[in-house]
């Protein structure tokens, strides 16, 4: 992987060709590589806190300059009418747009689709709140108390709350981003192959237990991912693998075009099932009600500092912004002191989980950008954004490209900042799409995710796979199989199996490589742990259960 | 439900063992630079095949025991399903033929005036007005070209922007 860091870059240059020859002023070519941050411009051996903060400041700089600021309120007007419609969520968002980004230098690439996700994140509960309807699966937990609120006539109230708390998990999560990263990248550094085996093994097992469903199924969902990922060309070998002698399935398939079909068209299909009615509260963001708001966040603040930092520990580890935010509004439910109100309006009811969903959704950021594994669904189609533009994610790219590496956490910060004011003023014109008829706005989603599907390659027949990739997300969502997992192990295969070949070439074959000592060894028996843990305790539950029976 | 669930099990078996298959031809042991080509998908597909074995089986027991349970598919929404894939799947069958631009504009006049019965007035201008804007986003600013069919390079070419 180390040598084809710019591999990729190809796929750029045309298009810049083509800006070129039109003479567009889009964007001075130098600008974020530019001279007031050269100066500062991070120091390799970024350890010490000193030069935590001034790479941050540096970071901030970038994020600041008037072109990406515009484009980060671009992304996060895009993301947030993503994240209030149902049938397109984040990860579909952010994977339709990535064909766009080819155009743009690194830095505004990630910074659109991060603000993709950030504004998804947070217009994921004015759908939730105004409607019952959650427009993304994070934030079904804040349904259970917003609706309730909003009907009772405090529609505003409960905004404001959604989203202060939005801005404060997204404050603590960005916090962590910027002060641990620099050290996780460090450590990371000594990573050799079996460690970045032994990495992923953590991550799936994690996220096998964490989603809550069949560990047969997601299991099934990993490994298909990742077969689907091997389709193609093997690039150690250069033999094509299961292609059966056809020419389409040559080029394998582009994760993008997963992603579209599974979480898009199969949404789609879910939603006209059940037939969407649309009867919403309607709302106005008052000063009176942010002074609520703000009163209630302050009265509640244990809530929301404990929530948050759920949802930061479930993005790290990697479990995504969902089930943080069903895991925090237990928590909050099970440790108030007035259980009754819950359900009804209760206000930590909404804090809690919208704390946790956005903390987890900044936090995946942290593993993502350290160790190349993305904490989240969302993050993995990000991820795999950087890596067609040659950009691996992972502990060199702290050395490599340090400016860009700050440059994006620094805009994350800001874009944090930009999102919460955009929907605290706009949330009442956000909230008038959903008042659209669906048959409108249906065939328009289909024909935007079949643009975003062909545009990856520039080939039909993805747009063919997009249609069946829609169908089985249907069978899947129907059946429990998880998702994620699949998204993920997609993103991650070529990775991962050079990572195990690479490891059994060190140990000659030997697979006991994937267990040295002192890296590996834990984080393999972590996985283990974590894997086989729920398993153990209910056999041990069903043998005492025959005891005591 | 509980037979599409063992159905799909028993398809996802099926593409299981279609990639053993490969696998085993493409060799799956040490070759000449380590693990062959195979290696990969073979212990991928082992782990599908053998994981879809055991979902069957308990969707078997529990078919057995507790009889088909729910529909898989919603009294009624087989249709609504239907309303969406197939027009999909025709405007991807003209997208070969017009280009996405032209079968967009038909599409989304079918799916608006037909389906959801939306004012005339109101279809034409959405149906023209999407297509366009993507069009001059994509291909004139973004300089992606979409599909273009086979006829639809000449048809657009009538069009004098």
């Amino acid at each position: 992987m180390g040598e084809k860091h710019y591999g990729s870059h190809t796929l750029l240059i045309p298009t810049e060709l083509r800006h070129g020859r039109d003479g567009a002023p889009h964007k001075p070519k130098t600008e974020h590589h530019g001279l007031p941050c050269g100066a500062l411009s991070a120091k390799p051996e970024g350890g010490t806190t000193l030069d935590i903060l001034s790479n941050w400041m540096m970071g901030l700089s970038v994020a600041l300059q008037p072109y990406n600021l515009m484009i980060a309120v671009v992304g996060l007007t895009l993301g947030i009418i993503v994240g209030v419609l149902p049938g397109l969520g984040g990860a579909n968002g952010v994977a339709i747009l990535i064909p766009i980004t080819f155009a743009m230098s690194p830095t505004s690439a990630v910074i659109l689709l991060a603000c993709i996700y950030w504004g998804a994140l947070y217009g994921g509960g004015i759908c939730s709140i105004l409607f019952n309807i959650p427009g993304e699966p994070w934030a079904v937990a804040v349904t259970f108390d917003g609706y309730p609120m909003a009907k009772s006539g405090r529609a505003g109230k409960a905004l404001v709350l959604s989203f202060l708390s939005h801005g404060v998990g997204a404050i603590i999560g960005v916090i962590l981003l910027t002060f641990f990263a620099p050290i996780i990248a460090e450590f990371a550094l000594r990573f050799g192959p079996p460690e970045t085996a032994a990495v992923m093994v953590l991550t799936f097992s994690a996220m096998t237990r964490l989603g809550g469903k069949s560990a047969l199924k997601s299991l099934v969902a990993i490994f298909l991912g990742f077969i689907l990922a091997a389709v193609g060309m093997d690039i150690v070998s250069g033999k094509l693998r299961m292609t059966f002698g056809t020419v389409p399935l040559m080029g394998g398939f582009h994760f993008i075009v997963a992603v579209i079909g599974l979480f898009g068209l199969g949404e789609i299909f879910l939603t006209v099932e059940e037939g969407l009615k649309m009867e919403g509260v309607k709302a106005k963001v008052t000063l009176k009600d942010i002074w609520d708001g703000l009163r209630d966040l302050l009265r509640f603040r244990r809530i929301l500092i404990m929530g948050s930092l759920i949802g930061c520990w479930l993005g790290i580890q990697p479990g995504g912004a969902t089930p943080a935010s069903f895991m925090a509004y237990g928590f909050a439910k099970s440790s108030a002191a007035d259980k009754d109100q819950f359900g009804k309006g209760a206000s930590s009811g909404i804090i809690a989980p919208e704390a946790a969903g956005h903390g987890a959704g900044t936090a995946a950021t942290l593993p993502m950008i350290t160790l190349g594994i993305p904490g989240s669904p969302t993050m993995a189609v990000i991820m795999g954004g950087l890596m067609i533009m040659g950009l691996q994610p992972g502990p060199m790219l702290f050395k490599e490209h340090a400016d860009f590496v700050w440059g994006f956490i620094g805009s994350i910060w800001v874009a944090n900042f930009l999102g919460l004011i955009l929907v605290m003023a706009f949330a009442p014109a956000f909230a008038a799409i959903l008042r659209i008829k669906f048959s409108i706005l249906m065939p328009i989603i289909i024909y935007v995710c079949a643009i975003g599907a062909f545009a990856v390659n520039n080939r039909m027949i993805d747009i063919y796979y997009m249609i069946i990739f829609g169908i089985v997300g249907y069978l899947f969502k129907k059946l429990d199989y998880p998702m994620a997992p699949m998204v993920l192990a997609l993103v991650l295969g070529n990775l991962a199996e050079s990572a195990a070949r690479q490891a059994l070439i060190m140990g000659h074959g030997n697979p006991l490589i994937f267990f040295r000592p002192p890296i590996a060894l834990p984080l393999m028996l972590i996985a283990l742990f974590l894997f086989f843990w729920p398993t153990i305790s209910k056999w041990r539950q069903r043998l005492s259960a025959k005891k005591g029976g | 439900m509980r037979k599409a669930d063992i159905i799909v099990a028993l398809g996802l078996m099926a593409v299981g063992l279609l990639v053993l298959g490969d696998a085993i031809r493409l060799g799956f042991g040490w070759g000449m630079s380590g693990p062959e080509a195979g290696f990969f998908p073979f212990y991928m597909s082992l782990g599908i095949v053998i994981s879809t074995f055991f979902i069957v089986r308990r969707g078997i027991k529990i078919l057995k025991k507790e009889g088909m349970g729910k529909p898989l598919i919603a009294k009624g929404g087989l249709p609504q399903i239907l309303w969406v894939l197939l027009p999909a799947v025709g405007v991807v069958l003209l997208t070969e033929l017009l280009g996405l631009h032209l079968a967009t504009v038909l599409y989304l006049a079918f799916y608006m005036g037909v389906v959801g019965r939306i004012h005339w007035g109101k279809v034409i201008l959405l149906s023209l007005l999407v297509p366009f804007v993507v069009y001059v986003l994509f291909d004139r600013i973004f300089l992606i070209p979409l599909p273009e069919g086979v006829w639809g390079k000449n048809i657009m070419a009538l069009i004098p922007f």
